[in-house]
């Protein structure tokens, strides 16, 4: 199985020792492991132009980092979405690079359990997981707030919601997670 | 009254984002001694230094955005971290959000609806309204009459919001229709935004052959 961290943190998370860890421990159990570091990518923010579905099917208009990100997730069984709780959600920086990854969607729509939502472009998508950091103004409700649309956003780019978990949870916790899927 | 407006289109001003408000602005200003002023956040990022004085000194603050992966897009979420130095400094501001998403069912919006209700509490303001609209996508292949109606609403809302200082409850869960669509609607539905808006624009830019393209691995 091939697991990706995207790690959206700065670089004093707690984050990033976790994710160290976690690919360590899930690379034992005989798994491909790796992360993205965002902070250290250089990609542009969507503009939303939408040439990647009407003018270059499948490719982004802009040719940098997020053409990485874009492979590797789709290249992935298992992508975990890693980033602290900033102002609610997780960070900019993460949000920034989920919003380029609609080049691995296709425009179309189809009905999905009664909802409007894209078709897939490729044969299989990866699951998704969170991993959040909790800062010290976040609460439960963020939580639940987190939860309800990363299923949504899970259910958007053809795949589903497997867990999520904190990283003030135990390191194993996480990799059980991740190897159990 | 005094509306500010901050409008968090990636597409700054040329987007769907912006005709709608254009509409409410238009409604709001029906009354006479209303003032709008509006900043573009793109334009501004990283520091938003213009959009945090507006936090500041604004009375009414709308922010505006289109979904994007079922949340703000992430120079929205950009623009609300530089706001939590903000927490608590303009506690009497109504701040509002309207969110619009291009899927033709209204209910897309409602889970980032919440999270936006939210900030408001975290920054400590007061929480003033949500206007949520799907259907935008739609809006450059609708039939005009259908748009025309759109536009209409958001007027209204605007001119009884610019007359009262409040949203109207019955004209917002009316330009929210459809919150979701029957399995009548879905079938109708589906079939004329994929032909008349993606395989049209897809015609004209002479790739319609290519719309599976797998640039990422052909057995992918």
């Amino acid at each position: 199985m091939k697991v990706l961290f995207i790690n959206g943190s700065g670089s004093d998370s707690s984050i990033n020792g976790f994710i160290r860890y976690a690919i360590d421990t899930v690379s034992a159990h005989g798994h491909d492991a790796k992360e993205l570091v965002l902070r250290d990518m250089k990609y542009s923010p969507c503009r939303g132009c939408f040439n990647c579905w009407v003018k270059t099917p499948g490719t982004c208009v802009y040719k940098d980092d997020g053409d990485i990100i874009c492979k590797e997730f789709i290249t992935s069984d298992m992508v975990i979405l890693s980033s602290p709780v900033i102002m609610g959600y997780p960070s900019a920086l993460a949000k920034n690079a989920l919003d380029r990854i609609i080049p691995l969607l296709h425009p179309y729509l189809e009905d999905v359990g009664g909802e409007v939502h894209h078709m897939k472009r490729y044969n299989k998508y990866p699951e998704l997981g969170l991993l959040l950091e909790k800062l010290e103004d976040t609460d439960s409700e963020d939580i639940e707030i987190i939860h309800d649309i990363f299923k949504r956003a899970a259910l958007n780019i053809q795949g589903s919601l497997k867990f999520m978990k904190f990283t003030d949870s135990p390191v194993e916790e996480v990799v059980h997670a991740i190897i159990n899927n | 009254m005094r509306l500010s407006i901050i409008n968090g289109s990636p597409r700054g001003n040329s987007g769907n984002t912006q005709k709608l408000l254009e509409h409410f602005i238009s409604g709001f200003l029906a009354t006479e001694g209303n003032t709008v002023e509006v900043l573009y956040s793109i334009k501004d990022r990283p520091d938003f230094t213009p959009e945090k004085e507006l936090f500041l000194n604004a009375e009414r603050l709308l922010i505006a955005f289109p979904l994007y992966v079922d949340a703000m897009p992430g120079t929205v979420k950009e623009l609300f971290e530089s706001f939590a130095p903000l927490k608590g400094k303009n506690p009497g501001l109504k701040l509002l959000f309207m969110i619009q998403c291009g899927f033709p069912e209204t209910h897309h919006t409602r889970f980032v609806a919440r999270y936006c209700e939210k900030l408001a509490r975290r920054l400590e303001c007061e929480p003033a309204g949500l206007i949520c609209k799907g259907g935008c996508e739609g809006l450059s292949v609708q039939p005009p009459a259908l748009v025309d109606k759109v536009f209409q609403r958001f007027y209204e809302l605007g001119k009884a919001y610019g007359e009262t200082g409040e949203l109207d409850d019955r004209l917002l869960a009316k330009l929210a229709y459809p919150e979701h669509l029957t399995s009548e609607q879905l079938q109708q539905v589906i079939p004329v935004v994929n032909n008349f808006l993606w395989d049209d624009w897809m015609k004209r830019n002479n790739v319609l052959q290519k719309s599976f393209d797998k640039p990422y691995g052909a057995d992918l």
